[in-house]
């Protein structure tokens, strides 16, 4: 508004949609109210989600194209963020959307996770570079929170929840990307118990800006002399800043930002390089004072992060959806077809055109679909909290789905945002193209989502090499069972029941992919394994994200039946109609694929790997 | 300070396409309407905000803002988020939407007033749905109190208000005793509209209205909201105005192409007689 380089805001989003999925589908009225959520009800979330939409577009859209033009800017040894951007992390920080859920014990506001991921896909959504500052800080603040000794929460969780300071995760090295484990950073432990970190991380979000006093780094590192690979890696609190006892800023930390990238999207966020220790003056303390135990403290923050960039993802893509469907109700071009023989026929809205909309409803049933699916994990996530303790084995089971449901989010999310994106531009044609239009810097900021929090085959791997086997195999039976028994339930019901033999053979077709590749790993057939991981997950996210689309439809088919018949419910008539056509057309346009891939799989073609490697071509 | 702000909530005006009229043009169809604050009554408790606070310090209260309206029950979600931007308590007058006028919402607030001893009532200059720009303006008489409308800028003194309003040709300066009425403009959410005497004149405030703060929203369910019936502030419910039919402004006809400029002149001379 009063920034002269603001643009203007593009993001949209359908709040009507996420309140659906929130109280309507998913019922969080019922767990609002009781512990651990005593302090909420309908009413405040709502009103959360009303504000934080306000708030993403007049604050950060705006922000959003300004910053991927500029870019940022490495100056002095320092990274100066676009125009704009310090002051949208104050008043983000006043505004207090980052701590919706966080602790009330770390100044939070105790929210469910459900809540906090529609807040995160708002904020994410209107303008995904800014966020990912606040994001980061936060994933930081949660590990030291889960792992930190009692002084390492009180010396960092207020300012880092609070913002004063930033975060990063420093992972990846020049030779250890999806390889972790061959992290080269080192560190080696001091007289006073603390550690002197040396090495050089790359890619690193965040890694420097200008928005807070101190940034504090979360390092993955080897303490001399212990073991190669992951079970080595420690994780240490480095500051920019050296931090006292206290809190207190003390002075430079010996960690300088090497360079920062020219990126293809996402370029408000500083992707740095950070020398850690060129002067041997960069001091870091281990995380929870246990060493070696730095992978199992990450992957538990990984989980939130890679749940994140699923929420990324689909943030974007209802954007790019959204903008597609307002152009296209605006852009008049050709005549209807039944007129195509006519030139002097009317020009309509491409709205109309066939085509088009085939492609405005897959994007909207995808987009839909796997915003259910992570509200469906969030509130997972939330009633492991609300049984914890009193009913172990409830938690045991929402755990699991967690564990389960993590991979498919991060990698499906990230895959189909991207091709949602890339659609919407298609819906728009040439202008879609241009810079005018949000669409083109959405499709760009999009393609990282498969790239970063672990590639989106190391999300297969973990899917089908980790998780299906935990608990003996139990999480799997579990989601097939509760996919079934779903199926089994509405059977006859007369708008829905057709499209639920399609999720039966889909839901059938990946139970027996799954048992295929069981039998490849006892049968030491193991590299069919990788070969197959990606359209396997494929396949069960599709099975997760019809199954949610199909009780959406059946719940909104009922509450459009109980609608009164006159003018004044047409707005929810037309709500309800959308949720029952974007579930046929996911059940009866995707869903099929789920079986065509397991016949697919079901023939083992090992051409990938029988090709030899000077084959592919005379370079 | 204590000021009172009076909300109404109107059809939200980005969507007043979808406002009705039945063939009957009886009365305008209000069903399946979205609703919103009225603009100008948002920048009005906006102004009372930062009349109620030292603006470098906006978490400490210094003054009380109680917001009103009049309507049904769900009126109170409007309520509810003026508490969760920052006003301190709330009554809704019950009432229905279309057995209202001016001269009776201002005949109550009087009543109201007199009950609450507000320092300032401050209100929008009108409200974007019927535009009548009155309430304020009759309840000033009813009280003979001071007023000032179409504020842009207000500043606090000592036991008055020094109120900036933007008329043609320059700006009018008021200075208005406490107690007194003030309906406000656009112009009040400025960064450097409004001054409280904590307020130090260098302080710059975010252009426009402030957001609803996370923790303010969960502090708002606790904050005091009352009913109040209308006939206990207004016996005689009589209203002044009546309306006699409700009609959509004509459509648009379409343009005509000229040929030529000679053909446009002669058009424009003969036909619009505009030259
Ligand atoms: C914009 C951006 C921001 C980033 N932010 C951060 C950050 O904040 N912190 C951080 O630590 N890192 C960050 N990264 C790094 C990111 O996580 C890595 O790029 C990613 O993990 C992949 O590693 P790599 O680039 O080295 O690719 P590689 O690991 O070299 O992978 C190349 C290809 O090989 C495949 N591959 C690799 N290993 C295997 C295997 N064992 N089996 C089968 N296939 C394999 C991959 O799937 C991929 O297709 C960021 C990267 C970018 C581009």
């Amino acid at each position: 508004m009063s920034n002269p380089q603001a643009s203007q805001n593009r993001y949209r989003a359908d709040l009507r949609e996420m309140k659906f999925l929130l109280f309507e589908q998913f019922r969080l009225g019922d767990v609002l109210g009781r512990a651990p959520f005593e302090a909420w009800g309908v009413d405040e979330a709502s009103m959360v989600l009303d504000e934080t939409y306000k708030f993403a577009c007049e604050v950060l859209g705006p922000l959003n194209s300004t910053g991927d033009k500029s870019g940022c800017r490495l100056e002095g040894g320092r990274v100066l963020t676009p125009e704009g951007f310090k002051d949208a992390w104050t008043k983000l920080y006043e505004a207090g959307w980052k701590n919706v859920s966080v602790n009330p014990d770390w100044g939070g506001q105790g929210a469910p996770h459900a809540l906090f991921a529609l807040v995160e896909e708002l904020l994410s959504g209107a303008n995904t570079a800014f966020n990912m500052y606040p994001g980061l800080a936060h994933g930081a603040a949660e590990v030291i929170q889960l792992f930190g000794t009692d002084r390492q929460k009180s010396a960092f969780l207020p300012r880092l929840y609070g913002g004063q300071w930033g975060g990063t995760m420093c992972l990846t090295e020049p030779h250890a990307g999806s390889d972790v484990g061959s992290s080269r950073t080192t560190a080696k432990k001091l007289p006073d118990g603390r550690y002197q970190i040396r090495g050089t991380k790359i890619f690193i979000s965040g890694g420097d800006h200008d928005m807070a006093d101190n940034i504090v780094h979360l390092v993955l590192a080897r303490v001399e002399g212990a073991p190669p690979g992951t079970k080595g890696l420690s994780l240490f609190i480095v500051p920019r800043l050296r931090v006292k006892d206290d809190g207190t800023i003390e002075g430079s930390n010996d960690v300088a930002v090497g360079s920062i990238e020219h990126k293809m999207g996402i370029n408000g966020s500083a992707t740095c390089v950070l020398n850690f220790g060129e002067n041997d003056g960069c001091i870091g303390e281990l995380v929870g004072e246990v060493e070696n135990h730095g992978m199992a403290q990450m992957f538990k923050m990984m989980n939130g992060a890679r749940i994140a960039v699923g929420v990324q993802g689909v943030a974007v893509a209802s954007s790019a959806f959204l903008n597609a469907l307002e152009y296209a109700r605006d852009r008049k071009q050709g005549p209807s077809i039944d007129h195509w023989k006519d030139p002097t026929a009317p020009r309509v809205a491409i709205v109309e055109h066939a085509d088009v909309r085939r492609m405005l409803l897959e994007m909207k049933a995808k987009v839909e679909g796997i915003r259910a699916l992570i509200v469906k994990l969030a509130l997972h996530q939330d009633m492991v909290h609300v049984h914890q303790g009193s009913d172990d084995q409830k938690a045991q089971y929402h755990q699991g789905q967690v564990d389960l449901l993590v991979p498919l989010v991060k990698a499906y999310g990230s895959d189909q945002a991207f091709r949602v994106c890339e659609m919407a531009i298609q819906t728009y044609g040439g202008a879609g193209y241009i810079k005018d239009y949000p669409v083109e810097q959405y499709c760009r900021d999009a393609k990282i989502f498969s790239i970063y929090e672990g590639t989106n085959h190391i999300q297969a791997m973990d899917l089908v090499g980790r998780k299906l086997a935990q608990r003996g195999g139990q999480n799997l039976q579990e989601f097939l069972g509760d996919v079934a028994a779903f199926v089994q339930k509405n059977q006859g019901h007369p708008t829905v029941g057709p499209y639920l033999a399609e999720l039966g053979a889909a839901q059938e077709a990946l139970a027996g992919t799954a048992m295929r590749m069981l039998t490849w790993f006892q049968t030491g057939r193991m590299a069919m394994v990788p070969l197959a991981a990606n359209r396997f997950l494929e396949m069960m996210s599709a099975v997760a994200v019809g199954w949610l689309l199909l009780e959406g439809a059946v719940l909104a088919s009922e509450k459009a039946a109980s609608l009164p018949n006159d003018e004044s419910s047409a707005r929810d008539r037309a709500f309800y109609e959308g949720k029952r056509h974007a579930a046929a057309y996911y059940a009866r346009h995707v869903l099929p694929e789920v079986r065509s891939h397991a016949e697919i799989l079901g023939r083992e073609d090992r051409s990938p790997l029988d090709i030899p490697t000077d084959a592919f071509a005379s370079l | 300070m204590k000021i009172l702000v009076a909300l109404k909530r109107v059809a939200d005006p980005d969507n007043a396409n979808k406002v009705k009229i039945p063939a009957s043009g009886e009365k305008i169809d209000t069903t399946g309407l979205e609703w919103k604050p009225n603009p100008f009554d948002e920048y009005a408790l906006e102004a009372a905000l930062r009349l109620t606070e030292n603006g470098t310090q906006p978490k400490v209260r210094a003054g009380e803002v109680v917001v009103v309206t009049f309507g049904p029950k769900e009126t109170e979600t409007t309520l509810r988020a003026a508490l969760a931007t920052g006003a301190d308590r709330a009554i809704r007058v019950d009432a229905s939407d279309d057995k209202l006028d001016g001269d009776l919402v201002a005949r109550a607030l009087k009543a109201l007033v007199e009950k609450e001893k507000p320092d300032v009532v401050l209100m929008g200059k009108q409200a974007v749905d019927g535009d009548s720009n009155q309430v304020g303006q009759i309840l000033a008489e009813l009280l003979d109190w001071p007023m000032a409308t179409f504020a842009a800028t207000i500043r606090e003194e000592a036991g008055a208000l020094l109120v900036g309003r933007e008329v043609d040709g320059g700006v009018s300066t008021l200075r208005v005793k406490l107690p007194a009425v003030v309906t406000v403009d656009l112009r009040i959410v400025a960064p450097t509209s409004v001054y409280s005497t904590k307020t130090p004149s260098t302080h710059k405030y975010n252009d426009g209205v402030r957001f609803a703060a996370l923790p303010a929203i969960m502090a708002a369910k606790k904050k005091p909201l009352v009913e109040v019936k209308l006939a206990d502030l207004a016996p005689d419910q009589a209203l002044k105005v009546s309306y006699h039919g409700f009609a959509a402004p004509p459509a648009r006809k379409a343009g005509i192409k000229v040929k030529d400029v000679s053909e446009l002149v002669s058009k424009l001379k003969n036909e619009a007689k505009v030259l």
